[in-house]
């Protein structure tokens, strides 16, 4: 049975992805072509008479309809070919094949560093509610999540690249290259995007412990005479997994936003970068690649996070 | 300071470290980095750069940003002098034997780093590709150029349609970047990301919005050059964090830095300053052809509102010139009687309404950029107009969005608060914002007498000659206040300690030809 529903819920994801996909996109490139400015007046370059940016126009297929111009995007991603940026014709694939390692890198790290810290903070606070380290493990997590993480990055950058020398400040290295590298750079940006995800996963593992912790059935088992630890651990957070990967899922899905900022306070060339950089001058391949990369990230992450739903809870179909 | 740059700096503290550890030899003898031996051969330079290139075919490009890294890779057929922008020989050598003819003599035996000769077929083909290719963005700065012949094995002649003595300055920009003629047939019309020139580096990757690398090019024309191995651009828009990677040691350079960054550069004993005047002129565009601009007395009187050494003290730390004209006072063609044409004068500014009939102040529609220097400009400059009684309304956006609502069709907004990043020749500059048809001229209208005076200033080849017909060109600009001028930015640069040899340039867009690693 497990199997068969199983099936069933990657196909029905699958084939609701479709839509979005062609949607976001869509939205996408009428916003980018809603908004003022030409990309034909910056490919001009800098003398351009008006003739010289109608004649780019024409070259660059601009001047053609646009659902036309939409359609043809679209006819090659289904050929498989994410075209061209038109302002440095690097193809669009190749970008976000090196971009998005960065941005994945900081990402995953920012999330196990939101782990390894809020877990343990939510369980404490959680099993000693209303003492004073219950009072000041909230007081720290309302502070991470109003910190805002640029601010942070450049305090961090500070205090551990220019004057202590420890990390670097700005750049990245691809894993291939040098692991230790790639974590030494990448360990600064993502102790800035984890501090609002740490403080997220100890609130909500708080709440959830709480309720849980004083519900009939942790009543039955303390009377049965387990030992406060083995119900906290063993039965507690068991219980809470689904709330904890909900949060999971979601931060991930925000961290990835998130890290625009970061990667340019820290001049990561990521998946951020190469989209507002696009976006400015409009850039329309180049955006529309990295809005169908994201998008079919986030929709493959809410497919595991089902999938792994129906692990922890068989319920839930 | 004879050399038109200050440098401010002190022993650093990585000095110091590193002389603990006896790594510093160079340094270990106490003397200033001037007074070491010649510049030392070696070392890849690791540079923070501002923006990623537009392309790196110097025909197809489209951003002023891309030049300081296209002249590591292209040799330029004329080059110029550092603080006046003078035109002197590069690749060649040229002169006019009569008004519409001019003839280059080639540097014998360059090569370009395929191992191809760099002799008079390859310029003729560069020239050619640059004035007709389809994709060519510089066909404006070639248009008196009638046929390009090659009338020796190292010598091709010119022929012009009209005398044009601002070629040699043309040729010193993108128009005289020689790139190798065989790899451009081989790459078709792919020719953005593979570029083969003659210039002092080759070319060795191209990451967007990452990085830019070049190394040695072995066989340069040049004895002895170039200094350095290699350089590796790494592009950092974002100018604090650029900043930041040279004060960790990450880099040992960043250039074209915003000024408001100078107190922190100035905080780090590890770093050298390097600020210097350029030609990029922060100013007032103005759509003359229409009410209430069309009115000369409201251009006159925007101009005496002014404050411009207050714009500078406020927006750019002091770090800058007031522009009375849109030639800074060091540049060859720079007139000084015309900068006294406009003292601050809000009282003037009032009358001058009065007589255009706006008794109680005009209101102008402007447009501005949204970017945090822009922002600071915009309210600096609304509160010293208004004191004259111009009322702004602004308009905020991005470059080149609200650019192209200004000079393109849309034809928004009276006047525009934007900056001319300047060009090698100053004809071109006047040609491309004032001329009748022209771009940066958002009205299009221009008075005969200045287009007369615009073509008579590419006529004569002797420069104190063009420098009268300049001294013209600005008084007419600036007496009927076709633009307002309001502060030339300077260069700013921070260089790591053992970054030597670098050389601000008035254009404002840094050769590393110079520099060395100590």
């Amino acid at each position: 049975m497990l199997r068969s529903s199983k099936g069933h819920v990657i196909v029905r994801r699958l084939i609701q992805a479709v839509p979005v996909i062609v949607l976001a996109t869509f939205i996408v490139f009428a916003l980018l072509k809603l908004v003022p400015g030409d990309i034909a007046v910056t490919l001009a370059g800098d003398n351009a008479s008006d003739a010289r940016v109608a004649e780019i126009r024409h070259l660059y297929g601009l001047d053609r309809p646009f659902l036309v111009q939409y359609g043809a995007w679209l006819w090659k991603v289904l050929h498989g070919d994410l075209s061209t940026s038109l302002l440095s014709s690097e193809a669009v694939l190749t970008s976000i094949a090196r971009c998005f390692p960065h941005t994945l890198l900081i990402v995953v790290l920012a999330m196990v560093m939101a782990l390894a810290v809020g877990i343990p903070l939510g369980v404490a606070a959680a099993s000693r509610e209303g003492s004073w380290l219950d009072d000041a493990i909230m007081t720290v997590a309302s502070l991470g999540v109003a910190v805002p993480n640029f601010w942070l990055g450049m305090l961090l950058v500070a205090l551990f690249a220019l004057d202590l020398n420890w990390l670097p400040a700005t750049g990245a290295v691809p894993l291939g290259e040098s692991v230790g590298g790639a974590l030494s750079h990448a360990i600064l940006p993502a102790c800035a995007l984890a501090a609002g995800g740490v403080a997220e996963v100890t609130r909500q593992l708080r709440s959830s412990l709480v309720e849980i912790l004083s519900s009939q059935q942790v009543r039955t088992l303390h009377a049965k005479g387990l030992s406060p630890s083995a119900i906290l651990w063993r039965h507690g957070l068991k219980n809470v997994s689904v709330n904890l990967l909900t949060v999971i899922s979601l931060l991930f899905n925000r961290l990835l936003a998130a890290t625009v900022v970061v990667e340019a306070v820290f001049a990561i060339p990521g998946m951020g970068s190469l989209i507002v950089n696009a976006a400015i001058h409009r850039d329309f391949p180049v955006v529309q690649g990295v809005v169908f990369a994201m998008v079919l990230i986030v929709v493959a992450l809410n497919l595991v996070t089902d999938i792994l739903y129906n692990v922890l809870d068989p319920r839930i179909a | 300071m004879t050399d038109g740059n200050f440098t401010i700096g002190g022993p650093s503290r990585r000095d110091i470290l590193l002389l603990a550890g006896g790594v510093a030899l160079a340094s270990a003898t106490g003397l200033p980095a001037s007074a070491q031996e010649a510049a030392k051969k070696g070392g890849i330079l690791k540079v923070a750069a501002p923006a990623n290139p537009s392309s790196l075919d110097p025909a197809t490009g489209g951003s002023g940003a891309d030049h300081s890294l296209l002249w590591t890779i292209y040799d330029t057929l004329v080059e110029w002098d550092y603080e006046t922008l003078k035109p002197k020989p590069g690749l060649a050598k040229w002169s006019y034997p009569d008004p519409k003819t001019m003839v280059l003599d080639i540097e014998k035996g360059v090569k370009f780093h395929d191992g191809t000769d760099l002799v008079a077929e390859a310029v003729k083909f560069n020239l050619e590709r640059n004035r007709q290719d389809e994709r060519s963005n510089i066909k404006a700065d070639l248009t008196s150029v009638a046929a390009v012949d090659v009338t020796g094995p190292l010598q091709v002649t010119l022929r012009l349609k009209n005398p044009d003595t601002a070629l040699p300055a043309i040729l010193s920009d993108r128009a005289g970047m020689m790139a190798s003629p065989a790899n451009l047939k081989t790459l078709g019309a792919d020719t953005n990301r593979k570029p083969v020139g003659a210039g002092p580096w080759k070319f060795v990757s191209w990451a967007d919005n990452e990085s830019v690398v070049v190394t040695r090019n072995d066989s340069y024309w040049r004895p002895g050059r170039p200094y350095l191995d290699g350089i590796e651009f790494a592009i950092i828009p974002e100018s604090a964090t650029a900043l930041r990677s040279v004060t960790s040691g990450e880099k040992d350079m960043a250039f074209s830095l915003p000024a408001r960054l100078k107190p922190v550069i100035d905080r780090s004993k590890q770093l050298r300053m390097i600020a210097a005047p350029t030609l990029y002129c922060v100013q007032l565009y103005f759509n003359y052809a229409r009410a209430p601009l069309d009115n000369v007395k409201v251009r006159q009187a925007i101009n005496f509102a002014l404050d411009r050494d207050g714009f500078v003290k406020a927006t750019m730390g002091g770090l800058g010139e007031a522009a009375t004209m849109t030639l800074p006072s060091t540049h060859w063609a720079y007139d000084k009687s015309v900068s006294t044409l406009y003292p601050h004068d809000p009282d003037r500014a009032r009358k001058l309404l009065a007589e255009a009939g706006f008794k109680d102040g005009i209101e102008i529609t402007m447009g501005g950029y949204n970017d945090q220097d822009s922002v600071q400009r915009s309210e600096v400059l609304q509160a010293q107009l208004g004191q004259g009684g111009i009322r702004l309304k602004f308009t905020r956006g991005t470059i080149p969005e609200i650019s192209a609502q200004f000079f393109a069709t849309e034809k928004k907004f009276d006047a525009l608060l934007s900056a001319w990043t300047g060009r090698p020749d100053p004809s071109m500059t006047y040609a491309l914002g004032f001329d009748k048809g022209a771009y940066y001229n958002a009205g299009r209208e221009c008075d005969p007498e200045l287009s007369k005076l615009i073509q008579q200033s590419r006529e004569s080849e002797n420069l104190t000659e063009r420098a009268a017909v300049f001294a013209r060109i600005q008084r007419f600009v600036m007496e009927n206040a076709l633009s307002a001028p309001i502060a030339f930015q300077y260069e700013l640069d921070a260089l790591a300690q053992k970054a030597e040899g670098y050389k601000a340039d008035l254009l404002g867009k840094p050769k590393f030809e110079n520099m060395s690693l100590g």
